[in-house]
Parts: structure tokens; C-alpha cells; sequence
């Protein structure tokens, strides 16, 4: 994976998703309906925004189809899918080149926050269909780590708590906190990672705070949110011993952004995407049009690389945009949230 | 801007997400820190773990918090400030914020009282008491750590949660995000006061965080509507505290027209923002003339600022004043309007309204309509009958019933869901300290448990 300009590296995407030897079948039949050309009309990352959001169909597609000829039978590719928030999960496939680089690319991204090398991880991060249980698995391997990994299904625990029913979620975490606690106490972490959920129930359990300080030398989160209040009390309050490292990212990225190294502790947690392949847009949603840095807005993620094209996916996040390192690719984002809900302006009778 | 800061027990915390707070006109007046859950917990653990202060000291620091709160400068604000900005954001006339400090000081003096009364007869305070020497019942706490979602219509529904911290609990209060500022000084007056960062917090959090406190805490206190209740109706552990639906009743052989003033003052008083003002009036007989001489008096009720010094009516941004005025003329659809049928919103030009008074006469003690409570002074006016019995006077947090019939009054003090039974000439808003509002907080807090040595 070589540094190109923006705009060859643009078309040389285009070309090898849209050309009948290399490009996938379900690219090359949705070529037709597009309305423009990606072979003549995407010259730069700012014509990407002519691409319709084809995440949906996702759903459906049979993963063959999105293998692209070029690899022909040396694609290696693994299945994964998203969380299945919004209905039905969607499902892409990873290229085993792509999954190498993402992961190489990652584990460079943790030695610039000094994680240590050569220690044992304990990733309770969710398998399964899930990539970033691969990603963790292989980055542990690749950086000389055993890898202790604690199976989580995102997706039940999202169903039982939208029926309201806590006491099952809780009931599951305490099941899942009592496997890192096994884990915790009878090896040698030195790297602990996990979502965000599963660090603040840790928090609650004193003794294996402990163990956690005694041991962890690095805490790797991502897969949910963290608010900038709670990883200040992680960080200052909790965990005081451990170097955190924070990651946004998601299975329709094809891989994760990582916190930039070197900020203050007052300072936001930016995130850094994976360009040129991984590349930020932070927009007005009303417009459509990117806001000034520093302003808020919401995310859109372009997906580029020889295993799959996934371009102008408005994610629901917002964040802050911020200036790429080094005049790099796209946007960089800071302090990212879900968008928030908003509360119909029914009036409701009472006088509490 | 003003900070208000949460109060843990590590001491204030500035969280970087805040809310700010407005004014009627739309000026930023303060900045509320809100707890992520984490901290929640975090805090909920710590109060557990410390200790309660001894009796005594407790009733003492509580009637020393409740002076400050009246008299002295706390978190930067004078009693006066305090009360100029709690009316000028949530537009409760200034009047009856000020009637507030002083009712919070005093219940706070006489705690003791409040929980002496509710103490069972048979029971004592500890078992160092020689009773228990030949075994005695003591009264104990159900759990260490109490929370409070409080509401925020009232300065005085703070006043709630006294008992707790007068009997050994530590409170977590969390705040409504529309009224911060009483509990923001009183908890830091019982602070200062003696209970320390430990003993008591004010954790302000947004919408799902709020259960987090509930969920970490023993006990806790919820206010809120129909919903609320609900909500929590099946679980031991909480205590809601639901519409109030307060109620008079006229009987035909009483006189109505000596008694018009405490009529209009369980109606209106203090803004009618209450869950002690009347939402319904059952008078037996032709209700009109009632109806009548309440829309009469009611009518003259001036449309002010809430800063205003002779402002008695509660006021609020135009465009929910407007909302509301919809939906009370929805609700009212069949009803005789006898005063606000052409409208409730009494526009003060500034961008904010005044909530002017309704009265409604309705043609049934059941229609639907007699259980709706609104923050502003709002009657229904219903015929009532021996027939209809007490079934149109249940769920009533205060029933002022103006009869001469006993047997009516022993079905009324009887019935379970009647919480306070005035008789006679009497305003619902009338409260005493020492007496229950809605029953001794002490029964759902306290048990007893023999003891002998």
C-alpha cells in the first residue's frame, strides 16, 4: 500500500472497481443505474459524493457478489457483518489483503501510543460475525501477544435492553465481567481490550480495578462511544495506571480510525482515519455541504480500497471536524456522538 | 453565567457537557454540569461507604442548612438573587418563590418533629434505649443510600426529601434540568452545614442517566405524571409521587358563598402550580353559580412578569403557553367554558406569557376532564350527587370537603387513595410541617425490628 496523490488514487479505485476483469459483480451491475460514469466522472475524493449511500442493499446481496474478479480465486475473504441496529445486519467481505493491512496499520497506530509489544491481551470485543474480534485476535498475534478473547453479542444485548427488559442485560454483562475477571486474574494482561460498557461495569467492581492496575499497561476501546466525561474519569479516576488508545470505527469502514497520539489530556480525543483507504467528510446535514474545522456536523465514511468500494455512507454520528495530520486525506473527527434524539414537543399534563 | 456545578462526594465537578440554562426571554443564565453514568455510580458507591452523622447532629445541621438557605449568600447568590433567577428562568411568580425560602427553612428546623410524629408509638430510636432491655421495638432504616428525581414546579417540593437525611440516609438528589437552582443551594447550605460531600450530592444527569441513580440507590423518591407512576407501580423499591388531582367537595346542605376565597385559594394559590391546588370542584347541586363566582374572581387576576412583585400567576416562553391553550381547549371539547374558553395565554410582549386561569363546568362527576391537573390555575366544576358517591373524589392527594355529613367523612378518611381530608373551610395548599403531605416518608423509609439485650 504505496502513498498516491488523491486523485490517481482515486481513479485507480474506479477503475479496478468498474473494469469487467476486476470489478465485483454486484459493482459491475450497479454501474448501469448509477446515472454518471465512476470510469469518467470521479476524478477526486470531493466526486464521490455523486455515489448514492448503497449500504442498504447490503442486507441482501449475496457476499459472493461482492468479490471483486481481480483477486480471482486468491481473494481469501472473510465474511462479516454489522451490528443490526437498524433491522436486518449487513454484511461485507474482507479481503485477506485488506485484513493484513488494516491490521499492521492498526498495531503501528498503537506503538505511536507506546502500547507495549510482546504481552498477552485480553479483548472482550465482539466476535462472531463481528470484525473487530478478528482485528484484535491478529493485531494481539502480529505484535508478539497471546490473545485471551471473551465472546460478546452486541446484538442481544441490544435487543433485551430496547424491550426494556435491564435486568437480562444486566444479568448478561455481570456474566461477561465474570469471565474478564477469570481472565484477569489468572494471566498476564498487559493489554486490555474492550468496549466502552464493559470498562465502565469493570469500574465498578473494586478488585478488579485492581487487577487492572496491577496488570494492564494499555486499554484499547472502541466498538461503542465513549463521552469525553467518562473517558476523563476512566482515565484520571479509574484506571490511572494504563495508557488509553480509543478507536471509531465499524464493519461498513472495513476497519477502524484510530485517537491521535500526543494530545493533552484537556485536549478532545481526535480520531484519525485510515487514508487514503478509510477517509472522513464531516457535513451539514441539512446541506450536505463540509462544515468549517471545528464546527460540528455529520459523519460521512468513503470506503476505498482492491477489497471493496463503500462511499458516501452518512453514518449516524456527528462529530467535530478537525485538520488531517500532514495535509493527508479527508477529515479528521473529534468528540463523537450519536445524533442525538429529539423529544416530540407534546405537552404532557401534570405539574411535575 | 452562573456554574452550577454536580455535587459529588468528591466535591463540585465541572463536567465538560453542560446544559444551559434561559431565561423566559431566551438570556443564558447558567451552565449546568451534567454526570455521565459513570460518575453516578461512581458517587452512589462513595456515599455508601461513609457513615451517617449521629441524630442530633443531623437535626441540628439541617436547621442550621435551612437559615443559610433563607438568610445568607450561598454558591455566590444572595436569597435575593437566588430567588430573582428561580422566577425569572421558571417563571414562578417571585412571590411564592420567596414564600418557599422561608416554608424550606422552616421544615428544615422542624424536621424532627416530622420524624418524631412518624415514628410508630411502640418503637424507639436506638437500642441503647433501656427499653430494649427487656426487648423493644427500634426503628431502622431500609437502606443507607436514598435517591430523589425531583421535580421542578416548586421550590418547596424539595422539602421532600428531609426526612431521609434527617433519618441517616444519604441523599442523592437529581435535579430537574428546568429548576437546579433551590436544591444547587440547599445541598450546598447542608454541605456547609455538616453533612459533608458524602452525605449528600446533587448529581444533575440528562434523560438516561436518570435511572442509573435509581438503580445504585436502596430507595428512591420519583415525581412525576401518570407515566411516571407507571412506570415504577411495580417496584418495592421506589416511591412515586404522581399527579396530586386535588379536589373540593360541596355538599347541598353547606354554604358555598362565605367560602369563595378558600376556593380561589386552593385553585390558585401560589400560582396554582401545585399539586395541592384544586383541579376539580364537585359541588352538589347546580354547580353553575359556583362556577360563576369562581370565573368571576379568577378573571381579575393580573397577567405579569413572574419577577413582578405582585405577580401571581405562573409564566412561561409563549410558544408552549400556545401549546398548551391548544391542548386545554382540546381536552375541554363538550365542556361550558366559563373563563379561558377564548383563550389562556396572556401574552406579556416580552417573548413569555402569563397562564391565565380557567374554569370548566362539566355536566358528569365523571367525565375524564376532572382528573386533569395542569401548572396553572385551572378548575373543573362538576355536579356531584349521593348517587355518584365517592368514586368521582378517589386518587386525590388533598380533598377539602365542605359537609356536615359524618358519614360521609368516615367513607372519605377511609378511602386509600384520599391522601389528605380537610373538612370544611379549609384550602387544599394547606400543609403544616410535622403533618404527612402524602403520608410520613418515614413509612416507606423505616422498619422496625426488636430488639432486646
Amino acid at each position: 500500500m504505496v502513498e498516491r496523490t488523491g486523485g490517481e488514487f482515486v481513479r485507480e479505485m474506479m477503475r479496478w472497481h468498474f473494469s469487467p476483469e476486476t470489478g465485483s459483480p454486484f459493482w459491475l451491475k450497479r454501474a448501469g443505474s448509477l446515472g454518471f460514469d465512476p470510469l469518467t466522472d470521479v476524478r477526486d475524493f470531493d466526486d464521490l459524493g455523486l455515489f448514492p449511500n448503497v449500504v442498504d442493499e447490503l442486507r441482501d446481496v449475496g457476499v459472493r457478489e461482492l468479490i471483486p474478479r481481480g483477486y480471482g480465486d486468491e481473494h481469501r475473504a472473510s465474511v462479516y457483518e454489522s451490528g443490526g441496529t437498524t433491522g436486518q445486519p449487513k454484511r461485507v467481505m474482507y479481503s485477506a489483503e485488506w485484513h493484513r493491512g488494516s491490521v499492521e496499520w492498526f498495531s503501528e497506530r498503537l506503538d505511536a501510543h507506546g502500547v507495549p509489544r510482546d504481552v498477552d491481551w485480553l479483548s472482550a470485543v465482539p466476535t462472531g460475525p463481528h470484525n473487530v474480534g478478528a482485528m484484535a485476535v491478529d493485531t494481539a498475534m502480529l505484535r508478539g501477544g497471546l490473545n485471551f478473547s471473551i465472546d460478546l453479542d452486541p446484538r442481544w444485548v441490544k435487543k433485551v435492553i430496547a424491550e426494556g427488559r435491564m435486568d437480562m442485560a444486566e444479568a448478561y454483562t455481570d456474566h461477561l465481567i465474570e469471565q474478564v475477571g477469570y481472565i484477569l486474574a489468572s494471566q498476564d494482561v498487559g493489554v486490555l481490550f474492550a468496549t466502552p460498557p464493559m470498562l465502565e461495569r469493570l469500574a465498578q467492581r473494586d478488585d478488579l480495578v485492581e487487577l487492572v492496575d496491577r496488570k494492564v499497561r494499555a486499554i484499547v476501546w472502541g466498538g461503542t462511544h465513549l463521552d469525553a466525561d467518562t473517558r476523563d474519569l476512566l482515565r484520571d479516576e479509574v484506571f490511572k495506571n494504563a495508557t488509553f488508545v480509543g478507536g471509531y470505527g465499524g464493519t461498513m469502514m472495513l476497519g477502524t480510525s484510530v485517537e491521535r497520539p500526543g494530545l493533552g489530556a484537556d485536549e478532545p480525543c481526535v480520531f484519525d482515519s485510515f487514508a487514503p483507504y478509510t477517509t472522513f467528510r464531516v457535513i451539514d446535514p441539512d446541506t450536505g455541504q463540509v462544515v468549517p474545522y471545528g464546527e460540528r456536523g455529520q459523519i460521512v465514511v468513503h470506503h476505498m480500497s482492491r477489497s471493496a468500494l463503500l462511499v458516501n455512507n452518512i453514518e449516524r454520528d456527528f462529530a467535530t471536524r478537525i485538520a488531517p495530520v500532514d495535509g493527508g486525506f479527508g477529515d479528521a473527527v473529534a468528540d463523537v456522538t450519536p445524533v442525538a434524539s429529539f423529544g416530540d414537543t407534546a405537552v404532557v399534563e401534570g405539574v411535575y | 453565567m452562573l456554574p452550577l456545578d454536580v455535587l459529588g462526594p468528591g466535591g463540585p465537578y465541572r463536567s465538560r457537557r453542560q446544559e444551559t440554562i434561559h431565561d423566559l426571554p431566551g438570556n443564558p443564565v447558567a451552565n449546568l454540569s451534567l454526570a455521565p453514568s459513570l460518575y453516578v455510580t461512581r458517587a452512589l458507591k462513595a456515599m455508601r461507604r461513609a457513615s451517617a452523622l449521629p441524630f442530633d447532629a443531623r437535626i441540628a445541621a439541617l436547621a442550621r442548612a435551612g437559615r443559610a438557605f433563607a438568610t445568607e449568600t450561598i454558591a455566590g447568590l444572595t436569597p435575593r438573587e437566588y430567588q430573582h433567577t428561580v422566577s425569572a428562568v421558571t417563571g414562578i411568580p417571585i412571590s411564592v418563590v420567596r414564600d418557599a425560602t422561608a416554608d424550606i427553612a422552616l421544615a428544615a428546623e422542624r424536621i424532627h418533629r416530622t420524624v418524631e410524629n412518624a415514628r410508630p408509638a411502640g418503637a424507639v430510636d436506638s437500642w441503647r434505649d433501656p427499653r430494649a432491655k427487656d426487648g423493644t421495638a427500634v426503628w431502622t432504616p431500609r437502606g443507607a443510600v436514598f435517591a430523589v428525581h425531583a421535580a421542578g414546579n416548586h421550590p418547596a417540593v424539595h422539602q421532600g426529601w428531609f426526612d431521609a437525611l434527617a433519618l441517616g440516609y444519604r441523599v442523592a438528589v437529581r435535579p430537574s434540568r428546568r429548576e437546579p437552582f433551590t436544591p444547587h443551594r440547599l445541598i450546598t447550605a447542608l454541605r456547609e452545614a455538616g453533612f459533608g460531600d458524602e452525605g449528600i450530592a446533587l448529581l444533575p444527569t440528562d434523560h438516561n442517566v436518570a435511572d442509573d441513580i435509581l438503580r445504585h440507590a436502596d430507595l428512591g423518591m420519583v415525581y412525576g405524571g401518570a407515566d411516571v407512576v407507571a412506570k415504577y407501580a411495580g417496584d418495592p423499591r421506589i416511591l412515586p409521587q404522581g399527579p396530586g388531582r386535588s379536589k373540593v367537595l360541596i355538599t347541598a346542605e353547606t354554604d358555598w358563598e362565605p367560602i369563595v376565597d378558600t376556593l380561589v385559594e386552593s385553585i390558585s394559590g401560589g400560582g396554582g402550580v401545585g399539586c395541592v391546588n384544586a383541579t376539580g370542584v364537585l359541588v352538589e347541586g347546580d354547580p353553575s353559580p359556583v362556577a360563576a363566582a369562581l370565573a368571576e374572581r379568577l378573571a381579575a387576576l393580573p397577567s405579569l412578569p413572574a419577577t413582578d412583585e405582585r405577580a401571581v400567576l405562573p409564566v412561561m416562553p409563549i410558544d408552549p403557553a400556545r401549546r398548551w391553550d391548544t391542548h386545554l381547549r382540546q381536552r375541554a371539547a363538550g365542556t361550558k367554558a366559563w373563563l379561558g374558553g377564548d383563550g389562556i395565554v396572556g401574552d406579556l410582549g416580552d417573548g413569555s406569557a402569563a397562564l391565565r386561569p380557567a374554569v370548566h363546568q362539566l355536566d358528569s362527576p365523571f367525565a375524564e376532564q376532572l382528573g386533569m391537573e395542569l401548572g396553572f390555575p385551572c378548575a373543573w366544576v362538576a355536579p356531584w350527587d349521593r348517587d355518584a358517591g365517592i368514586r368521582p373524589l378517589r386518587d386525590t392527594l388533598v380533598l377539602t370537603a365542605v359537609t356536615t355529613d359524618a358519614d360521609l367523612i368516615d367513607e372519605l378518611v377511609a378511602e386509600p387513595t384520599i391522601s389528605n381530608v380537610y373538612i370544611g373551610d379549609h384550602p387544599t395548599p394547606w400543609m403544616r410541617h410535622g403533618l404527612p403531605h402524602d403520608g410520613y416518608l418515614a413509612e416507606f423509609l423505616m422498619r422496625t425490628k426488636t430488639i432486646r439485650r
